[in-house]
């Protein structure tokens, strides 16, 4: 059976050609994704916050220092979750969520994400979050289900179907057990 | 002559004719006391034989199973069991106290808890509840995978939709086969 292409034959995309063997991800599952990471980032972020909670309440603070490091840990809070998503980005193409969900971040023609691009890309994820998440929606009418944010930095959310946790393990293991069966080499004389 | 001196001139008398009616009665007896013995030995060498034969038959395997299949026993021991003499039977257990002693000398036993702590870190015991809590996980991964991809066509074919635009030719499943 021919597979038609993984994108809609005939829409308008923004003048790149559609790469065909890529199946582009939709709105729902990149929202997924991103809840799994969203949640991962806050779970981190609540255990450094009473961790910091617990120093300052052993610690004599001024209050107007306690102030500033308030407005320094609101400021660490965006950055680190910007450079969260960038780092995975630029470097598996997938965060956890994504990869729990089995989908990538990689160029317009399936490469690797620079770390400028990626770079890009996070501060796009803001600018599309900021007017009420309106920057997501051209996911639903996109030729290659591209969101503000992909537009901008030139990158695309593909499927990266591969092998699960659990297979992974069973693998290792696996190639332990084989490993010891084989005999050791002989040493030369 | 005295009265002693003539009783013993009569065991003198007595004594040989004595011995020679025992000596007589075993001479005539002697064949018929190994005629018993033989009898009473092959009488046991029989029995032996045909319990043997019996234990190597079918028959007793046969009896057996016809016995426990029968819905007469089946039916005598279910009457049995459903008893009062039953449930006093397993009451005068428990008030016994026997099960108590028994799990109080179980629990309080080192071995029991050596044999807990073996069990609970053998490799094989580990690695099983990492692999159960392992395929779970892909299983919940599956299943959010799936459901996300569908629910991803249903978002856009509804968008599309509410402003009159055609649905998305969606591409075509990978064939299983290949």
């Amino acid at each position: 059976m021919s597979a038609p292409p993984a994108a809609s034959a005939g829409e308008a995309t923004t003048g790149t050609a559609v790469v065909e063997d890529l199946r582009y991800v939709g709105l729902a599952t990149r929202a997924v994704s991103f809840v799994v990471d969203a949640a991962l980032i806050t779970l981190v972020n609540i255990l450094v916050g009473i961790g910091a909670a617990l120093i300052l309440a052993v610690l004599h603070v001024p209050s107007q220092l306690k102030t500033i490091l308030a407005v320094l840990a609101a400021v660490a809070y965006i950055v680190g979750s910007i450079l969260y998503f960038v780092i995975f980005w630029c470097t598996t193409g997938q965060t956890p969520g994504a990869r729990m969900l089995q989908i990538r971040v990689v160029t317009g023609d399936g490469a690797r994400v620079k770390p400028r691009w990626a770079v890009v890309r996070g501060v796009g994820v803001v600018l599309a979050a900021l007017p009420l998440f309106a920057g997501f929606v051209p996911i639903l009418f996109d030729g290659r289900r591209r969101a503000f944010q992909d537009w901008l930095a030139h990158t695309a959310v593909v499927e990266a179907p591969g092998p699960s946790i659990a297979e992974v393990s069973r693998a290792k293991k696996r190639a332990i057990r084989e490993a010891d069966r084989q005999p050791p080499p002989a040493m030369p004389e | 002559m005295s009265d002693d001196e003539k009783a013993n001139s009569r065991r003198g008398v007595l004594r040989p004719i004595a011995g020679l009616g025992v000596r007589t009665a075993t001479a005539t007896l002697r064949p018929f006391a190994g005629v018993v013995e033989a009898a009473a030995g092959a009488g046991l060498s029989l029995e032996r034989r045909a319990v043997d034969r019996v234990l190597e038959s079918t028959e007793l395997e046969r009896v057996v199973v016809e016995a426990i299949n029968s819905p007469h026993v089946q039916s005598a021991v279910r009457r049995a069991l459903e008893s009062d003499g039953a449930a006093r039977l397993i009451d005068s257990l428990f008030d016994s106290g026997l099960i108590d002693r028994f799990l109080e000398r179980l629990l309080a036993s080192d071995s029991l808890w050596n044999m807990i702590d073996e069990i609970a870190g053998s490799p094989a015991v580990t690695a099983a509840i990492s692999q159960q809590g392992l395929g779970f996980a892909d299983e919940i991964g599956d299943q959010v995978r799936s459901r996300s991809r569908k629910a991803d066509d249903w978002v856009e074919r509804a968008a599309r939709r509410l402003i009159g635009r055609h649905p998305r030719m969606l591409p075509a499943e990978p064939d299983a086969s290949t």
